[in-house]
């Protein structure tokens, strides 16, 4: 049967905005994560400073006009200034959010409900909607700290959403994970592609075109179906030249835990990568608003290098193919983050799905 | 009343594995059956009933511990603590140690 995109409507890139990684390190070891295994488990654990944070965020909003800023990691509720942060956010009068694994959210409770103003939403990430299927990948005892985390959020009515990887594993789960996570009270529930860090990854866990394309199917009839907010992130196959995410439309940037601003933070400190050509500016020696027009040249490089690789095959009548026609794939190969797959290519013609 | 039903009148009653028990802030807390994917809230009373099973406590034993917390005659507290117990019981919270 022919694969057929799905027909992307022209996309949403949410409010302007800043990523923020407020750590390298994480408790949890999860063989898919994208950061890179060193940072995580190997080198000391970095924070990112919270009056470099103030200052960013101060320009940041004066300058790019961002309303809202979205943290991740590592895990960052480890930053031990976490409740500090959160301050210079409700300072500021921005809106944030933040994508937690929940092993401590007992422990920053207190500080959620301290900024509920200020914080819009929890994002959980979820593996599964058993505690076999989600322990698997993230250990023993990690679904039940889940589910008392959504049990907090749930009595005291503080928005949170799941964030669920698309792999081999949890493709057969689709409908059972959404139905969970809707009887667990969250707000919606979003999923992503995987994105492949080794040949490994690629073989066990991600899928062929076809078998994303059965999946984004799969999410697009439970979003008919429920009520629930279901979303799929960027990444999905969009062969069409409009700016396919926020970072390549200008809207958004990544301050990673050293205090660089780069891109987007799905490149930033990539698993395997070679270089760091998505990074623009180290902040700590440099103002945001000299470092942003070079942030904006490169996110408006890429996407008409993304364009002119659609037009290229367009021209020449082909499809694009998984690694061309998903956003992320495209960037990952275009910043050099990804240097095993052309080294696997080259090696055998049929050993990495994901990519062939 | 069934053998398992006298067993958890008697106070010989576990929490099921599959609920999870989460103290909010000492006087409120939140059970979710995650095999009917139902929440329940409790109060501060029925908090430690819970955590009273989870112990392995009889009725006697809870009624005794409330007794201690709150002006409540032995009485009382018994009736208090199996009437919820017979709560978690009818929801399928418990099951017979």
């Amino acid at each position: 049967m022919e694969s057929l995109p799905l027909k992307i409507a022209t996309p949403e890139y949410g409010p302007r905005r800043l990523t923020v990684e407020l750590t390298n390190i994480c408790n949890l070891h999860c063989s898919y994560c994208l950061r890179d295994e060193d940072a995580l488990y190997h080198q000391p654990a970095n924070f990112l400073p919270v009056d470099l944070f103030a200052r960013v965020i101060k320009d940041a909003r004066e300058f790019m006009n961002i309303e809202q800023v979205m943290f991740t990691g590592g895990e960052p509720t480890l930053h031990p200034g976490f409740g500090k942060i959160l301050a210079v956010v409700a300072a500021e009068k921005l809106k944030c959010s933040f994508v937690t694994n929940g092993w401590h959210f007992d422990r920053i409770w207190p500080l959620i409900l301290e900024h509920r103003e200020t914080i819009t939403h929890v994002s959980f990430s979820l593996d599964g909607a058993t505690a076999e299927s989600h322990d698997r990948w993230r250990g023993e005892g990690s679904f039940a700290r889940l589910v008392r985390a959504f049990s907090r959020c749930w009595a005291r009515q503080v928005p949170f959403n799941a964030k669920v990887g698309i792999r081999r594993d949890t493709v057969p789960q689709l409908e059972q994970i959404t139905l969970f996570v809707a009887r667990m009270g969250a707000a919606g529930i979003s999923f992503a592609h995987i994105m492949p860090t080794s040949t490994d990854i690629a073989e066990l866990s991600a899928l062929t075109l076809e078998e994303r394309a059965d999946a984004e199917r799969e999410i697009a009839m439970l979003r008919r179906i429920l009520k629930l907010r279901i979303s799929i992130d960027v990444g999905y196959y969009n062969p069409y030249p409009t700016a396919p995410c926020s970072a390549l439309a200008g809207i958004s940037g990544n301050l990673n835990y050293r205090g660089e601003l780069s891109l987007c933070c799905n490149l930033s400190g990539f698993r395997g990568a070679n270089g760091e050509e998505d990074v623009v500016a180290d902040l700590k020696r440099e103002e945001f608003q000299r470092a942003l027009p070079r942030l904006q040249d490169l996110a408006a490089t890429q996407a008409e290098n993304r364009v002119r690789m659609l037009e290229g095959l367009a021209a020449a009548g082909t499809k694009a193919d998984l690694a061309n026609g998903s956003p992320c794939l495209f960037c990952l190969d275009s910043f050099g983050k990804t240097p095993w797959s052309a080294v696997a290519n080259a090696s055998t013609e049929r050993s990495l799905p994901v990519l062939q | 009343m069934s053998g398992a039903e006298q067993s958890i009148a008697r106070g010989a009653a576990i929490p099921r594995e599959d609920i999870i028990f989460t103290d909010l802030d000492g006087s409120e807390g939140v059970l979710v059956d995650l095999n009917r994917k139902k929440f329940y809230q409790l109060n501060e009373t029925a908090i430690l009933v819970w955590r009273g099973l989870e112990k392995r406590m009889t009725v006697a034993m809870i009624a005794r511990e409330m007794t201690e917390l709150y002006e409540v005659s032995l009485d009382q507290a018994i009736s208090s603590v199996e009437g919820l117990l017979a709560s978690f019981q009818a929801q399928k919270l418990v099951r017979p140690a």
